[in-house]
């Protein structure tokens, strides 16, 4: 009369080995995955570096466009003469991405994409923009121009 | 005596088909054929059509983009030069990238309408729910295909819509930087960007498209396709596939492959719309700004439109992120429509989804006229004035609208025109009141609703068999 006890007994067993190979599955899916999802992902490149100091080419441009826009790091910077004053702004726009430029006749930076505004220090005049632009200083050393992060 | 006659001996065709048959048990199969019919009666049989158009489009995807790859070289010095020597040196070699661009534009203008012909019809309800999702998924892929073949010529326009594109899915919570890093191939768009968008294009899209394709097919051939709904008359024959259906068919694609002919003969470059011309212009340089009049493909400018309506913060989200969320919740709906809708699951007439569609046609159509910059040219070298675009372009999506409320009432006899009418009263407010965008959808929204919650009470225990 042991039949009843195999009864009682093969369900959990079952439901045991059933959860070990549910378990053994999904460890095995992470482990194949999980090189995958860290191979998609790039090494991170250097952010922006020290003090930057603009090429003659970039000068030439910064004297016949009023703007230039340079890299420094991974990050694009707005060089530009308003008022007689150097400026210098990231460049790339808070709403989505795209480059903006200088609008000499308006004193304002403009991004073609979706119309965002900001003035010269990067506060948003109009458009989406949800944030300003940061500010870099840019200072002038002898015929030189150098770009240096400004601090939060 | 009579002697028997000796049988004709069998053509080769027929012998490959008895040693076919006796390995694979092609009779089947070929019975199977014999008994495929189109429904016929109750709405025109144009509708059947499309899906065959659009399949037929995508082979000349498959080909034409083949052909491409023979002189395509992805990289930072090779992309846009290999372009611009298949378009200028090789022998047919415009011919073959202009095939390209206008069959990808014809093929997703062949699937939206078959879209929204399936869901007018009510081709989705019981039991063909998972024939418009695999659908929808096919209609995700597309746009997919759209924009990573956009990348792949490396100039000014392409790399600026890769950077508004890709930079959007920041928005996605949790998982955001990570899906834009793994997209971009790093925090910017440079040709790892394209290395990327190279191999979707050309490798894991056409994969999946493939298969997507295929389930979908079966799908239809297991269930058949959808007979109109006012008019199910189990006893009217329909229309044998084999060869009646099918030789239509193959007529048609005729018929397409001569427009695509002639277009590409006649506007290699497109018809130089914004978002439809695919001239070369100058190589993209990471380092110049945006240019002014950008714009993303036509069937991308609604939701490139919406971006620019919302504010900087709404809801204690960016702009960008709130815009994003609607644009993934009316694409929910849209997706789940089988089984929102109740009644047509249950074979009554559905009029509110009828609308439904006719609301997303006016929906869309007044963001991209409005992202056209239509009626909103100033000055030369002056920015168009977006109250000006928004008073044109309302007038003509209400003279639009009207028409197709006119066609409803008088050819189709429709009455539930609630979503619509919501759709053009925040035409109306924001475009000719100049009421803002965002605050024009809520009151439509809200009226919408209260409307809904009134007819469905009103309407419940009505049932009718016109089609509406």
């Amino acid at each position: 009369m042991t039949a009843p006890v195999a009864r009682s007994v093969k369900p959990a067993r079952r439901s045991i080995l059933n959860w070990l190979l549910g378990a053994g599955i999904v460890s095995w899916a992470v482990s194949v995955l999980y090189p995958v999802f860290r191979y998609l992902r790039p090494l991170s490149e250097v952010g922006a570096g020290g003090p930057l100091k603009l090429s003659a080419d970039e000068l030439a441009t910064l004297e016949k466009s009023h703007f230039v826009i340079v890299r420094s790091g991974t990050r694009k910077v707005i060089v530009f003469e308003a008022n007689g004053m150097l400026h210098a702004l990231d460049a790339k726009c808070t709403h989505e991405g795209c480059t903006v430029q200088f609008v000499s006749g308006d004193s304002l930076l403009w991004c073609a994409c979706h119309n965002g505004k900001f003035d010269l220090d990067g506060r948003v005049i109009s458009g989406p923009p949800p944030r300003p632009l940061a500010k870099w200083m840019a200072t002038r050393e002898g015929t030189d121009v150098v770009l240096t992060m400004e601090k939060a | 005596m009579i002697q028997a006659q000796p049988e004709a001996p069998a053509s080769t065709g027929e012998r490959l088909y008895r040693w076919l048959d006796a390995r694979f048990g092609l009779g089947r199969l070929v019975e199977f054929a014999r008994h495929k019919e189109v429904p016929v009666g109750g709405h025109s049989m144009v509708w059947y059509y499309l899906g065959g158009t659009t399949l037929f489009f995508f082979t000349v995807q498959l080909v034409s983009g083949v052909l491409l790859l023979m002189y395509y070289q992805p990289g930072e010095a090779t992309s846009y030069e290999s372009i611009r020597y298949i378009t200028a040196k090789v022998p047919f070699g415009w011919l073959i990238r202009s095939v390209h661009c206008w069959s990808a534009h014809l093929m997703i203008l062949s699937l939206v309408v078959h879209m929204f012909s399936t869901m007018i019809l009510k081709a989705y309800r019981k039991p063909r729910e998972l024939t418009w999702v695999t659908g929808f998924v096919l209609f995700a892929i597309a746009l997919g295909f759209g924009f990573s073949g956009y990348l792949l010529p490396w100039n000014e326009l392409s790399f600026f819509a890769t950077a508004v594109g890709t930079d959007s899915v920041k928005s996605v919570p949790l998982v955001g930087q990570w899906l834009l890093e793994v997209m971009r191939g790093g925090p910017d768009v440079t040709i790892n960007t394209l290395y990327r968008f190279f191999a979707l294009h050309v490798v894991i899209l056409p994969l999946v498209m493939v298969a997507v394709v295929s389930t979908h097919l079966i799908f239809i051939q297991v269930q058949g396709m959808a007979p109109a709904m006012a008019y199910q008359r189990p006893d009217r024959p329909g229309l044998k596939f084999f060869p009646d259906f099918l030789l239509r068919d193959l007529l048609l694609w005729l018929v397409c492959l001569i427009a695509l002919a002639s277009l590409v003969y006649l506007l290699p470059y497109g018809p130089g719309i914004p978002g439809m011309e695919w001239e070369l212009g100058k190589k993209a340089n990471p380092l110049a700004p945006a240019y002014p009049g950008i714009k993303p493909e036509w069937y991308f400018l609604w939701i490139y439109q919406l971006l620019k309506e919302f504010p900087a913060h709404l809801a204690g989200m960016e702009g960008p992120q709130a815009a994003l969320l609607v644009v993934t919740v009316l694409m929910g709906v849209w997706a789940f429509v089988p089984w929102l809708d109740r009644r047509a699951a249950k074979g009554k007439s559905s009029p509110m989804f009828t609308d439904l569609a006719i609301a997303a046609v006016i929906f869309m159509a007044y963001l991209t006229l409005k992202a056209w910059d239509i009626g909103g040219h100033g000055a030369p070298g002056k920015l168009p004035d977006p109250r000006s675009t928004a008073w044109t372009c309302a007038w003509i999506t209400l003279g639009l609208a009207s028409a197709i409320a006119v066609l409803r009432i008088l050819a189709y006899r429709q009455r539930w025109m609630i979503f619509s009418g919501a759709a053009l009263l925040q035409v109306i407010l924001n475009g000719v009141l100049r009421v803002d965008y965002l605050i024009a959808g809520a009151v439509a929204l809200l009226l919408a609703l209260a409307g809904v919650a009134l007819t469905s009470r009103k309407q419940a225990p009505v049932e009718t068999g016109v089609p509406r």
